[in-house]
């Protein structure tokens, strides 16, 4: 019995820790006017520089806005495993939040099965384009980033600033959101430097650092001189970077802090610009059935520029020019 | 490797020791004294107290009350380490040594090196060569233990206490793995010991080993010290008598049967052991209407698969077995028992009975499916409860009821529920394996004369049994099996012990009948 | 396309890249290694270099100095495996089960901290590739061997130090004994339970530096779920290894090189489709395990509590 015992206590101090690093970003204030109040569930860490963190640094946003008094938000990060995920997407949905983020590709079969049970409840589910409507679910909607207009703009800088003529990219699994950027990626490239040749590495693994810095030192060996990727990995990928005096560019958030030496720019994301139209719609009643993206026109996207970095002046115009091109539509972006 | 000074221990004395288990006195106000020079036979039956007390000594147990003296001063041994300072060392039932490593490292584990932290084998190979010389028990010390027969292990352990400069030597069973030839040549060792100034305490529940090496016996019944006597004072009679309390008879009567036509046929019957090697190596036996077929043997060398491939339990891999003449070969267990197969199992805990449920479920495990104890889906109670009552009454198994967990039952009085449950449906094959192992001698003579009385009712009945003495006794024609395979049937009138040792040995039938005739 | 993964370059990366991503598990492995063979399983590894990685990171970007991050983490490392060790060896809990809680306990600890500490990713300057002098200048030799971290080095010369130690030591031979056979070790006055402290608090140790050399060697960061699943990978591998220290180097260094091979195929444009690529060290690693001809079976009393009187 007493063993039985220590193994509970055991995982049960281990299952509050793990517990203890999501929580409330605000400590619910007993108020009369009720505040909106959402929760989201992701899959790595709120400050991974890149997915998770680009929807919280968001939540915060529409939050600084509109006020505590009136906008409330609860996270649990680090979910990347799908059955905890779903587990806590369907504790924050019976808790009465009146939209439930599941953010992340993954949790799209968990969220079919909860959505329904919860018809009070709004869901959102990115990054995609289904809102389960075909399945007669009414209560989700679907989020998504244009990612290869901003992948578009790196990759023409980088063309422009590659001297080897060789680029590497270092991706977590092909699918979604980051091939969506490569893709967009690489046909920024070839439309600025046709001769340019850019090479993918995907490492098989949203989490694995010291695979994409093996993969980055590959790249590097092999005669790149300017590195991208997506998704939280990468901080190894831009450690090694950093080392060996080669450029980067960055998407989803603003990973110029990690090394300001050679963070040339980033895509960032925010998401508030369609989270704020779900707002609208949930508050006039519709609860779900649309999908939405940010991307450069609508502001969900912007091109951040590292400004310790010297970036020459007809490069920077050229990115800004090719920007304003995908947003009014004069450059069309073909993927494969 | 360093051992300690060679001292001489003069007199060893436990006072009063008292040993609680939770439900049981394993010891109850035991005294007991050993002298340099004396073997000293422990005698009792199985669940006596002997191992317990040893282990006392030993430092394996703590006693509840009760003093150690050494040389007449009183000692307090808290754990294995202090009793080897103190000059003790223990050959354990069960051996203790380290399959994956050397003769030489098993017998330098714990010692501290000649050069620590490092090991010095070399150093311990040496002295082990000596040791082994000088008491005639030849050991390779480079061997791995694994490789070795068991034997040779026992050596080892034996070697590991004299290398610790033990001067008391406590043998727990030491002979149950050996054939009755290394028997001998171990009792030739023990003497040799002995006469050196060593003192050892023999611990068995063989009465003849015990008369042959004791200087002195101390039985032990029930937790307590019944008498300690001089061996050549003494007969197997009255220690047999101390032994269970009342008399026994040491031999069975056996009436001459008539023996029928075959009703066991095995025909090169192969099958693999758990490490999946072949344990039974083309067996073939015919077993007739009335007679017990005795399979003796040093354990391990495939009895155990042998009994399980002729239950059902193990596939065999080749060959066929034939009962009255049908081929039931691969048959399920349930198929075979229908055919009239009843299995006396070796782990009785085990394979044979269910520890949490009922003496009365227990009895019904293989019939609760049939008429009369069954009526369609339904189970017959009253037919059951009547079987059942009848059954501890035939087979005087002690139970407060049949309603009685059956956990609460002594070994041999589970053992005596097995053999009920088997005999009662008049099978027409019997497989006992080992059907007295850990039973106390009350009851071992009481499944014995079962087992005879068996043969009147046309029973063909194999007895698979490490008890030499077992075999001999009971059987009709004893097969002795080495390495899975037959090396020969012996009619029993014409078996002498050293016969069938000798092929216990792994010597063909012809070769021992000829070194022994 | 395949035969520029034969040109000497290419050969070198991976090579050197191989002895990098095997430095991890080298540690760990020959960590786990001496508490499997005393005879206790450690799942936890994962979480312990977990803490390690963030207790080596943080001490380090407090104080500049990462030799005062490694002492971090060996003694954060060394006290997680001292818990493991207490949970299964004095209090006899199920391996498995303890091994698992350790590993969620480290999983959510170096996170909870790192987020209360440090809040966002950050690097740190950590121990800094050392090119040893002449040996370095050798031809492609040096470039694979003889500039890399001192974390790398030292993981290699554990290799040859833990055999001996296994081997030819006193020690050794007593958590071989503990690991086999328990009661045999016990009954000639081997204290079972100050040999697997030993061993599993050694193993927390290797595993605490295992986590550092990734944190404060390789990648000079932290972040949640840094060593992403390499400490389970670490234990598959001392089954790999067959329990010796030479077992788990050759295991290491296949599933580490495999991966560096993979990623040169990748960026040759190699046409196989990364997510058979990405499977490489895995498949190659089970089938190897599959095919080597092996004798070793594992030590008998892994995952069994001893406790004295059962024999
Ligand atoms: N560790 C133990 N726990 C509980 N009961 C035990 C233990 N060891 C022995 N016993 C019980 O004590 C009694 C004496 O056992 P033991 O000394 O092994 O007898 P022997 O060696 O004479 O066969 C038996 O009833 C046995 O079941
Ligand atoms: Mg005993």
């Amino acid at each position: 019995m007493r063993k039985t015992y220590l193994v509970l206590a055991t995982l049960l101090l281990a299952g509050m820790l793990l517990a203890a690093c999501g929580g409330a970003a605000t400590p619910a204030p007993a108020e009369e006017a009720k505040p909106f109040r959402v929760a989201v569930v992701m899959p790595s860490a709120i400050n991974d520089l890149a997915f998770s963190q680009s929807m919280y640094d968001a939540l915060s946003a529409i939050q600084a806005e509109k006020g505590e008094e009136n906008f409330q938000f609860a996270y649990s990060d680090g979910l990347f495993v799908v059955d905890d995920a779903a587990a806590a997407i369907r504790d924050y949905a019976s808790q009465g939040y009146d939209l439930v983020i599941a953010h992340g590709s993954q949790y799209g079969s968990s969220l079919v099965e909860i959505a329904p049970d919860f018809p009070e409840t709004s869901f959102a589910w990115g990054t995609t384009v289904d809102t389960f409507a075909d399945q007669g679910v009414t209560n989700v909607f679907a989020y998504e980033a244009r990612s290869e207009q901003g992948g578009y703009v790196n990759g023409v800088m980088a063309a422009k600033l590659s001297e080897s003529g060789i680029i590497g990219v270092v991706g977590p699994i092909e699918t979604g959101d980051a091939k969506l950027y490569v893709e967009g990626f690489k046909a920024g490239v070839a439309a600025t430097d046709p001769q340019a040749e850019v090479r993918v590495n995907w490492i098989g693994s949203f989490s694995d650092v010291a695979l994409a810095s093996e993969a980055a030192q590959t790249h590097i060996n092999a005669g790149a001189d300017v590195l991208t990727g997506t998704a939280q990995m990468v901080t190894g990928a831009i450690g090694v970077a950093k080392e060996r005096g080669v450029l980067w560019f960055g998407t989803q958030s603003d990973q110029t802090s990690l090394s300001p030496e050679i963070v040339v720019a980033n895509q960032v994301y925010h998401w508030e610009v369609v989270l704020n139209q779900m707002i609208d719609l949930i508050e006039s009643g519709t609860l779900g059935g649309q999908a939405f993206a940010i991307d450069l026109a609508n502001g969900g996207e912007v091109i951040t520029y590292n400004p310790d970095f010297d970036l020459p002046a007809e490069v920077r115009s050229l990115a800004e020019d090719t920007v304003k091109g995908i947003a009014d539509g004069s450059i069309t972006i073909t993927l494969p | 490797m360093l051992t300690s000074a060679p001292h001489r221990i003069q007199r060893v004395e436990l006072r009063d020791i008292v040993k609680r288990f939770p439900g049981v006195l394993a010891n109850d106000h035991v005294n007991f004294e050993v002298q340099a020079g004396e073997v000293h036979a422990l005698l009792g039956e199985n669940g006596a107290g002997k191992t317990t007390l040893m282990r006392i000594l030993y430092g394996l147990y703590q006693p509840d009350e009760g003093q150690i003296l050494i040389d007449s001063r009183p000692v307090t041994i808290e754990s294995p380490a202090d009793s080897i300072r103190h000059g003790i060392g223990m050959i354990h039932q069960h051996f203790m040594l380290v399959p994956s490593l050397s003769v030489a490292a098993n017998v330098a584990l714990g010692l501290r090196s000649t050069r620590e932290p490092l090991l010095d084998l070399e150093v311990v190979k040496e002295r082990v060569r000596q040791l082994a010389e000088a008491y005639s028990m030849l050991v390779d010390p480079d061997a791995m233990l694994w490789q070795l027969a068991v034997g040779e292990q026992q050596r080892v352990e034996i070697l590991k206490s004299l290398y610790r400069g033990a001067a008391l030597l406590i043998l727990d069973e030491p002979t149950a793995v050996l054939t009755p030839q290394e028997v001998e040549e171990f009792f030739v060792t023990l003497r040799r010991m002995a006469d050196e100034g060593h003192a050892l305490i023999f611990i068995s529940h063989k009465l003849h080993e015990v008369l042959s090496i004791s200087d002195r016996v101390t039985v032990l019944r029930n937790g307590q010290v019944v008498k300690t006597l001089k061996t050549a004072d003494t007969n197997r009679q009255e220690l047999a008598r101390l032994m269970v309390g009342r008399e026994v008879l040491l031999r069975v009567k056996r009436k001459p049967v008539q023996l029928g036509p075959p009703r066991l046929v095995i025909q090169d019957l192969w099958a693999l052991g758990d490490k999946g090697l072949p344990a039974v190596r083309g067996v073939s036996l015919e077993v007739r209407a009335g007679e017990i077929l005795g399979i003796a043997g040093v354990s391990g060398n495939g009895q155990r698969e042998l009994a399980q491939t002729l239950a059902g339990l193990r596939k065999a891999t080749q060959g066929r077995v034939l009962i009255d003449g049908d081929d039931v070969t691969g048959w399920a267990p349930d198929r075979l028992i229908a055919q009239g197969l009843s299995y006396i199992p070796e782990e009785r805990m085990e394979d044979g009975v269910i520890r949490d449920m009922t003496v009365e479920e227990n009895m019904m495990l293989e019939d609760h499916g049939r008429p009369p104890f069954a009526r369609g889906i339904f189970l017959n109670f009253s037919a059951i409860a009547e079987h059942c009552d009848r059954l501890i009454g035939d087979f005087e198994i002690k139970t407060p009821s049949r309603r009685t967990p059956l956990g609460n039952l002594s070994g041999g009085n589970i053992q005596k529920l097995i053999l009920a449950r088997s005999l009662s449906r008049t099978p027409s094959v019997l497989i006992a394996s080992q059907p007295t192992r850990g039973v106390d001698i009350g009851s071992t003579e009481y499944i014995h004369q079962r087992l005879i009385a068996q043969r009147e009712q046309g029973t063909a009945t194999v007895l698979i049994s490490e008890d030499l003495d077992e075999v001999r006794n009971l059987s009709d024609r004893i097969a002795v099996m080495y390495e899975g395979r037959i090396m020969g049937i012996v009619e029993r009138d014409e078996a002498t012990v050293e016969q069938l040792g000798l092929m216990m040995a792994g010597v063909p039938m012809e070769e021992a009948a000829g070194q022994t005739g | 396309m395949i035969q520029d993964l034969l040109a000497p370059a290419v050969l070198i990366g991976i090579a050197s890249s191989g002895i990098r991503l095997a430095t991890p598990y080298l540690y760990a492995t020959i960590g786990e290694t001496f508490g499997q063979l005393s005879g206790v399983l450690n799942l936890g590894v994962e979480g312990i270099m977990l803490m390690g990685a963030y207790s080596g990171f943080y001490v380090t970007f407090k104080t500049g100095n990462p030799v005062l991050g490694l002492l971090a983490a060996i003694v954060v490392g060394g006290l997680m495996g001292l818990g493991m060790a207490i949970i299964s060896v004095t209090f006899q809990a199920e391996q498995g089960i303890s091994g698992i809680g350790v590993y969620l306990f480290g999983l959510g600890m170096s996170d909870l901290l790192f987020q209360k500490s440090l809040g966002t990713v950050e690097t740190v300057s950590g121990f800094q590739p050392v090119e040893i002098p002449f040996l370095s200048q050798i031809p492609v030799l040096g470039q694979i061997f003889f500039r890399h971290n001192l974390l790398v080095y030292a993981a290699f010369l554990l290799v040859p130090v833990a055999w001996f130690v296994i081997n030819k030591t006193t020690w050794g031979l007593k958590i071989q004994a503990v690991g086999q056979n328990p009661a045999a070790a016990d009954a000639l006055g081997v204290s079972v339970s100050a040999v697997r402290y030993a061993t599993v608090t050694l193993g927390g140790v290797l595993s605490g530096i295992a986590g550092a050399s990734l944190s404060i060697g390789l990648l000079n960061v932290f972040q949640q779920n840094l060593t992403s699943g390499m400490g389970f990978i670490a234990v598959a591998l001392v089954y790999f290894g067959g329990w010796s220290p030479v077992g788990v180097l050759l295991g290491s260094l296949l599933f580490s090189l495999v991966n560096a091979l993979q990623n040169w195929v990748q960026v040759l444009g190699i046409p196989i489709p990364s997510d058979f690529a990405v499977m490489m060290p895995y498949v190659l690693t089970i089938l190897a395990l599959v095919f080597a001809v092996r004798k070793v079976t594992q030590p008998a009393a892994l995952t069994k509590p001893f406790e004295r009187g059962e024999g």
